[in-house]
């Protein structure tokens, strides 16, 4: 350093002596850099590996450098990597060119005539919806056998009322988020009523009851973690699993024998591989959507403890509907609301107004609160909708007698039903949600078709294959029973699916969904005009 | 509309000394009334008062409405008006009639606080800026997270072994792995624990201009939280309540309550599944005309919109590509639907072409195979940065590249534009044609619940069939549907009725609602509502139906927004996102100030509250507050706010936007108000 510095005094010496204080300085500075670096801890080892790898030759210093830029540049490349092995090169102009030949699909298909003729047939109510409503189409009233209506709290006045002043007291929309200013009171209370009259810790309110249960399964099956599901669950369950990315194994609809196969296989698994304790869900309906069916609770709860699972009870269409006091499964079966971990429900379909729980403990329902996509990220529900669930609530506590009625209903409903010999009706002799299947007439596909397990387009093909109706058939002449009621003053329903998109397709059936809003006398009138219809349709096609 | 309550306890109860008369009774309150209206009759001089010289009595016009019920609540809540928020500060004069309450929406007549929400033709559309705060600010945000993560770590480590009580919930036992894994709640538990008195605020009543807070306390550390039953008033710049349509009282809730007698308060049902009411098609109609699609549909939550239609519009061996910061709702539905999924840099066009040059030249991943369709995905406004889509430039894009365009107008549909129909009408756009589908929610603007989807017919009835919503989702309630539309009609004005009305409802089946109506019924857009289009028992009052009240709205937000955003800037905080846009977020940085900055803006004189995001719905520095402005602020409120950012960003060295010496005192922003807001960023 100071060789170079007399070097440079000697020849400019007026420039040097001008650059004289920063020389000093810079000296100065790397003496104190050097002395700061030897203070580091660690900072001897560093001098030492720089030193023994140098050994007096440039060269091999170099070599380290070129070793360390090229660590460098392949750490940088590797994200690029991934997609790079596929990765043609294209010249702009080449790019072009493939540009213009792209031609995309349409966004959306038009529908095919049948289901444009179904969504036109689509039963409008003008003005209120309740057991006898008036249809646009029709101009006429009907009875009502299609709206979810069970304890006939649709069109109550006390309720209307409260959602008037509610409405005077609190405007209609919540204007956030729960977590930003969307907390109302009612809402609070709600979560309350719900908790308290189901016998829970806690729970928390949805907006929305579909959203809820697809919400709540990615709130806490994650990635690793072990659903065990019925195969006949509801579509807002499918997605939820979906979502949640977990490891599914599904056991057959409402078989608890096959539910306990398939527990002792996780758990086999399991042993075999060595794998850490992760969570485990068993997830279920409390009555089916799908076909009426009723899970056997104790049972489940019996299982769940054995193999120490958490269970998701999917109670949207039991809550409100089956129990003395419409408690739901758990009051059905006399099971503490405690021994299911997630009871999930609907204030729709139950309390005739809108939103969806899940009823737990604390620590369920805090965790949901953070975790569950569809809470934290939509707005509350609005006040006006949470009091009149809350109402429609005390109205279960105060007035028990509505399921009897109801009760009495599906039974004078069944007792007619199951009479008809053409149909199949698989739903529990309790469900107030009626299915109705129209019955094979012998084992015509399975001969026909032997390699339809091979062709079955599901991954889950083991419902499909074993498909002995051909389902857009059954919907024809389904829908014309429908239409042929709605004709007789009836308002009944298809159940509506999306094709080809549920995990494997439900029968074609009819949905009936009784109410404790229309008298056994007027149910009776009902359901024979749908078992007239019925004997009519298939008759006529024998 | 309620009955006028004649109580004089509360009226201008800090006014009283400048009014002669003094207010003891109902019946002296009425007399001091028809005095003032003599007064204002016998003078006829509209401009014998000036704003400030008027004495407060005489609010009352002959007119109208109750004028006493706008400034007084509901008996139960006797309240002084200590913090400013009851009663305007500038007392109305005679002919200035009010028929909203001052604390849902704020009195305001000074004709100059009215902006249009335009883009001017010409001007580039600005992209997401990232203004950097100085070294040392980054620097301290790093280090607070380092800290945080640190010492967050080393206490779940021996915690876990020696205070396993508290770490109950997160260890597994008796063969239950833990519901919660430590590492997934990290951040819960030791960042949103700590701040959790800006978070789940329980509040009642209407969420307004103002909100009233069910206070709470927290004996041990934020794990519980108690209310302890006393309230507090405080200025409401959260809500999403951007023109102001959250109201118990007014033209709109008077509908609503009409709609509840009529219809009750469910439908009973999927809309597939005997859940479909007349007042569904009456609203799909009236969406379809407001944002100028030719059909749309309704569902019953606005997560939902997004998460369950999606699904229908893209699969297997389709492309979305996304915007980076695109609602949680959409990547929901993205991943339901099985499309595959691709990022692009917010806001960044050249980022967006680059990306479509790249994916329709290589095709689907592995075979290479042309992609059966691309769908772009991207909001209107984003709900974190407030940057508003450079839509022009899309636009552009999709001519060349035939993507399909899907814009979530979530916070964007009534808040842009200067009839308030959107990202399109901002920038003079015809959707049709230009965009294939619309989707927003009825939450933000319209004092509702749920969203839209609207497109062309054949797409929306596919939707109708094929999105998830429609056979198994619980469909929108009459009330909320009747908010939505009496909103909407008061946002659009509805068309003089003709010489004689249509005697026919309109025509009712589920898909029937536009194709052939549009042109029957007269609309175009962006126009009126014919009359036609709304239910036939639905009478709104004159200043609804004239459309002129839906316009003051739009022209008061449009000023709010921009004087605020612009008004923080000129006070030196960096602030994001498009001057015009209603959400304009404060960068704080440091996560320690997020509380500091909630709790000082809420122990105010005139309580105030925020919205504070960080990481992870933020990047990890830049956390944020969020205000939400709405229609129903009034210029002194947002001069409340920014007296109030000015003090505390003082306290907390927040100030790192523009150079000192470019800055405005706060007098010269407020007394300049209107200079202020029609500045350029």
């Amino acid at each position: 350093m100071s060789g170079a510095h007399e070097a440079v005094r000697g020849i400019t010496p007026t420039v040097a002596s001008a650059l004289e204080p920063l020389f000093t300085f810079l000296a100065s500075a790397l003496t104190i850099l050097e002395t700061v670096f030897n203070k580091l801890p660690g900072s001897a080892v560093i001098q030492r590996y720089v030193k023994s790898s140098h050994q007096n030759d440039p060269g091999r210093t170099i070599l380290e450098l070129i070793l360390v830029v090229f660590a460098i540049r392949t750490l940088l490349q590797s994200r690029t990597r991934a997609n790079g092995k596929n990765f043609i090169k294209f010249t702009d102009k080449e790019v072009d060119e493939l540009v213009d030949e792209w031609v995309p699909e349409p966004l959306g298909q038009p529908l095919a005539p049948n289901e444009q003729a179904d969504l036109a047939a689509v039963p409008i109510v003008a003005g209120p919806n309740g057991p006898r409503p008036k249809l646009t189409a029709t101009g006429k009233t009907a009875l009502n056998l299609s709206s979810l209506n069970f304890t006939g709290l649709a069109g109550n006045e006390y309720i209307k009322q409260r959602a008037v002043e509610t409405l005077r007291k609190y405007g209609l929309g919540s204007c956030g988020p729960p977590g930003f200013y969307g907390t109302l009171d009612v809402h609070i209370d709600l979560e309350k009523d719900i908790a308290d009259f189901l016998g829970a810790e806690a729970s928390i309110l949805y907006s929305q009851a579909f959203s809820c249960v697809s919400s709540v399964i990615p709130a806490f099956c994650k990635r690793g973690d072990v659903i065990v599901a019925d195969r006949g669950v509801n579509f807002a369950i499918q997605k939820g699993i979906q979502i949640s990315r977990s490891t599914v194994r599904w056991y057959d609809h409402n078989d608890l024998k096959s539910l306990e196969e398939v527990l002792n296989q996780v758990e086999k698994d399991r042993k075999k591989r060595r794998g850490p304790v992760t969570r485990r869900f068993i997830i279920t309906e409390g009555i089916f959507e799908r076909d009426g069916a009723m899970v056997d609770l104790p049972k489940l709860i019996e299982l769940k403890y054995k193999y120490k699972y958490r269970l998701m009870l999917d109670e949207s269409y039991s809550f409100g509907s089956v129990g003395r006091t419409g408690r739901g499964l758990t009051e059905v079966y006399n099971v503490p609301a405690t021994k299911v971990d997630m009871i999930l429900g609907s204030c729709a379909v139950g309390l005739a107004s809108a939103g969806g729980f899940c009823a737990g403990s604390q620590v369920v329902v805090d965790h949901q609160r953070i975790n569950g996509p569809s809470f934290v990220f939509s707005a509350a529900m609005p006040a006006l909708l949470a009091v009149s669930a809350s109402e429609g609530i005390n109205i279960f506590r105060s007035t028990p007698s509505i399921f009897e009625t109801l009760q009495e209903n599906v039974r004078a409903a069944r007792a007619i039903l199951d009479k008809v010999d053409c149909v199949n009706v698989p739903s529990h002799p309790a469900s107030p949600i009626i299915h109705i299947n129209l019955k094979s007439q012998g084992p015509v596909s399975a001969s026909l078709h032997p390699s339809s397990a091979v062709l079955s387009p599901s991954k889950h093909g083991k419902d499909n294959s074993k498909k002995e109706w051909d389902a857009d058939a059954e919907e024809r002449i389904l829908q014309e029973v429908v239409d042929e009621c709605l004709a007789q003053g009836v308002m009944v329903t298809r159940a509506k699916r999306l094709k080809n998109m549920e995990l494997n397709e439900p029968r074609p059936s009819i949905k009936l969904a009784l109410t404790a809003a229309l008298t056994r006398k007027e149910t009776e009138k009902a359901v024979t005009v749908v078992k007239a219809a019925l004997l009519k349709v298939l008759g006529k096609r024998r | 509309m309620a009955v006028p309550k004649p109580q004089s306890s509360s009226m201008f109860g800090k006014k009283r000394s400048t009014t002669s008369v003094a207010m003891a009774s109902a019946a002296s309150y009425l007399s001091a009334l028809s005095q003032a209206d003599a007064r204002a009759r016998g003078s006829n001089n509209p401009t014998s008062g000036s704003p400030t010289s008027t004495p407060a009595l005489s609010i009352s016009s002959s007119i109208t409405s109750s004028s006493e019920d706008t400034v007084l609540r509901e008996e139960d809540e006797e309240e002084d008006n200590s913090h400013g928020l009851s009663l305007p500060t500038r007392p109305p004069t005679s002919e200035q009639v009010f028929n909203t309450v001052h604390t849902e929406f704020g009195h305001c007549a000074q004709e100059a606080y009215r902006m249009t929400s335009q883009h001017t033709p010409g001007e580039e559309v600005p992209g997401h800026v990232e203004q950097d705060p100085p070294y040392y600010i980054l620097l301290s945000t790093y280090v607070s997270y380092l800290i945080l993560i640190v010492l967050g770590h080393i206490r779940d480590f021996v915690g876990k072994r020696f205070n396993a009580k508290a770490y109950y919930h997160l260890i597994p036992r008796h063969g239950y792995a833990p519901l919660n894994s430590d590492f997934d709640s990290f951040y819960t538990r030791r960042l949103k624990t700590r701040m959790d008195e800006c978070f789940n605020q329980p509040v009642t009543g209407v969420a307004g201009r103002t909100i009233m807070l069910l206070d709470r306390m927290s004996p041990d550390y934020n794990h519980s939280q108690i209310l302890t039953g006393t309230r507090t008033r405080a200025l409401n710049i959260s809500s999403y309540n951007y023109l102001g349509f959250a109201q118990a009282r007014g033209g709109c809730a008077d509908a609503v309550e009409e709609s509840i007698k009529r219809y009750g308060v469910s439908t009973c049902g999927p809309r597939l599944e005997g859940g479909s009411s007349d007042l569904h098609t009456i609203g799909e109609g009236l969406v379809a005309k407001f944002v100028g699609m030719e059909d749309a549909l309704i569902s019953s939550m606005g997560f939902a919109t997004n998460s369950t239609y999606l699904p229908a519009l893209v699969s297997k061996g389709c492309l979305v590509i996304s915007d980076e910061l695109n609602h949680a709702s959409i990547r929901f539905g993205v991943r339901l639907s099985g499309a595959h999924v691709r990022l692009f840099e917010h806001n960044n066009m050249n980022a967006l072409e680059t990306l479509l040059r790249e994916v329709i030249s290589q095709g689907q991943p592995k075979t290479h195979r042309p992609w059966k369709k691309i769908l772009v995905v991207v909001e209107g406004l984003y709900s974190m940065e407030g940057t508003l889509v450079n839509l022009p430039r899309i636009i552009e894009l999709k001519k060349r590249y035939k993507f399909y365009l899907y814009v979530d107008e979530a916070h964007s549909i009534g808040a842009m534009g200067p009839r308030g129909r959107g990202v399109a009408d901002y920038f003079g756009i015809d959707p049709r044609g230009n965009i294939d589908v619309l989707m927003g929610t009825f939450t933000k603007s319209f004092g509702a619940a749920g969203g839209y989807i609207a497109g062309n017919k054949v797409l929306i009835d596919r939707l109708r069939v094929y999105g998830h919503s429609g056979p198994y989702a619980e469909a929108m309630t009459p009330p909320v549907l009747m908010q939505v539309i009496a909103s909407m009609a008061s946002i659009m004005g509805v068309a003089n009725p003709v010489a004689q009305q249509p005697q026919n409802a309109p025509l009712l089946s589920l898909t029937s609602s536009s194709a052939t109506s549009v042109s029957s019924d007269g609309y175009v857009h962006p126009g009126p509502a014919p009359l036609s289009s709304l239910p036939n028992w639905l009478i709104l009052p004159e200043e609804l139906s004239s459309g002129q009240q839906g316009n003051e709205r739009l022209r008061r937000l449009a000023f709010n927004s921009r004087y605020l955003h612009n008004g923080l800037i000129k006070l030196g905080f960096i602030t994001y996102g498009h001057p015009a846009s209603p959400i304009v977020p404060l960068l704080l940085f440091n996560p320690g100030k997020m509380n500091m900055f909630h709790r000082l803006m809420k122990d105010r004189q005139t309580p105030i509250v925020t919205v504070v995001v960080a990481y992870p719905a933020t990047p990890l520095v830049t956390s944020r507050v969020r205000f939400c402005v709405s229609a129903a602020h009034t210029k002194e409120d947002i001069d409340t706010i920014l007296r109030a950012c000015d003090e505390v960003g003082d306290v907390l060295d927040l100030k790192h936007g523009i150079p000192k010496r470019e800055r405005w005192s706060l007098e010269e922003i407020s007394d300049r108000a209107v200079e202020v807001a029609a500045l350029l960023k």
